[in-house]
């Protein structure tokens, strides 16, 4: 029964972090079409967001407004100077944020060295949850993590600006007709998902090594996991992290972490040369 | 005409990369005022609305409206000056429910700017709740009617407003047409339906190989003088 529960919120922590991860890809990917290979780097500099603020002697909260300024900031810069050239050419958009993700980790790494960083944990010890002690701040974790999921769910179905996205998603020329400021909006669509991965660098960072390279795992899973899960739906988003998350938990269970890899890498290959729209689609 | 006209299009050209489609169309059109544009298929005219509205660049000439030039200004800030448009094609956002069309591009959600509309097309006041994507072709052409004829705008651009609508419904646009002259309000109108064009235009412009080869402010006789040109 123990290992049941261990493994259940083993699948729901991976899971949980995973969507958290892949969300600002999905709003940059999966609603303007945008290859951001910059992507794991903004999470990257959210994490490093958290280390300044630890070094600063701050509290760890902080953090979460200094990762969301940063990250928004240069995703407005890399917006207005590159990107808005670029819309609905997706392939030159994976280029030129390849480009970027190389500045970036570079730039992060002549200014706080190449070695590994720790963050202290702000919430430490175990809780006891369906009979295991479970660490706290996972728990904690997960908690935001469905909040956040939640209110950005009723917030995307109902409100007014949400309603122009999906409008200027579906149909740009007719949104831009009917006053809509596309280039505005799509601006904004930006930072906020660029900037929702700062706020996954800052919440994982304390369990996770933070260094520059570090964005270069979570570029891959969110391609993975967009791939099973489909573009554009907050359902595909889910289903895709349960399913990555959930293979690669229990395939490293069984056999070891390489394997786990292996396997999420080959049920992407699978989804990509069977159903290449995902299981949940836009289109 | 009296006064200065609501929009002036002034020796407009443009068209796609180096394919010229429209050259030289040139209109003046005062509020409470209809301009019909007609002609075949494919001679320029839902480019030449597209010029107008601000979805392509002209090469040439200048769109002014309310006596601003706006020809290099976006298609959103022309809207928000109160150019409602209803194209021919991609008419309505799928993805979107009804009331969400007609409200998406208001600071407010009230769909009490419609009432009269609803009045006179029912069917859409009772479907607000459905996604746009599940109405009929003819029913979204109603739906992009009704929100390019929101209250707020003065200048109503209509791109073959009748295709795939039945008879009765025609009526009812052309009704809705004509009570928005009296508010003041002006149309363009790209139609091939000449029993539209014939019912609402103060005047009228053929159009072929992208230039304006007749015009007319003569309303008698219209539909026949327009037939036999189009079968030229």
């Amino acid at each position: 029964m123990e290992l049941v529960a261990t493994y259940g919120l083993n699948f729901a922590y991976s899971t949980a972090t995973l969507g958290l991860i892949v969300l600002g890809l999905a709003v940059v990917f999966g609603l303007l079409g945008v290859m951001n290979m910059a992507h794991g780097e903004f999470v990257m500099l959210g994490a490093y967001s958290a280390l300044m603020v630890q070094q600063a002697g701050l509290p760890y909260v902080l953090a979460i407004p200094l990762a969301l300024f940063v990250c928004g900031a240069f995703g407005w810069l890399i917006e207005w100077s590159v990107i808005r050239h670029l819309y609905r050419r997706p392939f030159d958009t994976f280029l030129a944020t390849w480009g970027i993700a190389i500045l970036m980790r570079k730039g992060v790494e002549v200014t706080f060295g190449r070695e590994y960083q720790s963050i202290d944990q702000s919430l430490p010890g175990t809780v006891e949850f369906f009979g295991i002690d479970y660490p706290a701040y996972r728990l904690v974790l997960m908690a935001l993590i469905v909040a956040l999921f939640a209110g950005l769910f009723v917030w995307y179905q109902r409100s007014n600006t949400g309603a122009r996205i999906k409008a200027m998603v579906e149909n740009p020329e007719l949104a831009a007709a009917v006053g809509i400021d596309t280039a505005r909006l799509s601006r904004a669509t930006f930072i906020a998902g660029v900037a929702t991965a700062g706020l996954a660098g800052v919440l994982l960072a304390p369990l996770v090594r933070v260094e520059p390279y570090m964005g270069l795992d979570y570029l891959l899973n969110s391609f993975f996991i967009l791939v099973v899960g489909g573009l554009g739906t907050l359902e595909g988003l889910l289903t895709g992290s349960g399913i990555i998350g959930g293979a690669d938990v229990v395939i490293s269970a069984i056999f070891d972490k390489t394997a786990g890899y292996l396997g999420v890498l080959t049920i992407s290959i699978l989804f990509l040369w069977l159903r290449p729209d995902g299981i949940f689609s836009r289109r | 005409m009296s006064g200065a006209p609501l929009l002036s299009v002034e020796n407009l050209s443009g068209g796609y990369g180096e394919i010229v489609v429209v050259n030289g169309f040139s209109l003046d059109l005062a509020g409470g005022e209809v301009a019909c544009v007609t002609g075949r298929n494919g001679v320029g005219k839902s480019t030449l609305v597209r010029l107008v509205t601000g979805s392509l660049k002209p090469s040439s000439g200048r769109v002014v409206f309310r006596g601003r030039d706006l020809t290099a200004a976006p298609a959103h800030g022309r809207a928000r000056q109160g150019m409602g448009y209803a194209p021919q094609e991609g008419v309505v956002f799928d993805n979107l429910t009804v009331a969400e069309n007609l409200t998406l591009h208001h600071k407010d959600r009230s769909l009490e700017r419609y009432g009269d509309l609803f009045t006179a097309f029912p069917r859409l006041s009772e479907r607000l709740t459905q996604r746009a994507g599940t109405l009929s072709g003819g029913e979204k052409k109603i739906l992009s009617f009704c929100r390019a004829l929101a209250e707020d705008t003065v200048l109503v651009i209509l791109d073959e407003p009748t295709e795939g609508v039945q008879p009765e419904n025609i009526a009812l646009m052309a009704e809705a047409i004509r009570r928005g002259k009296e508010t003041g309000r002006a149309f363009l109108i790209v139609e091939q339906n000449l029993s539209l064009v014939e019912a609402v235009a103060d005047a009228a412009y053929l159009l072929d190989h992208g230039e304006c080869v007749y015009s007319t402010t003569e309303r008698d006789g219209l539909r026949a003088r327009l037939s036999e040109r189009l079968q030229l």
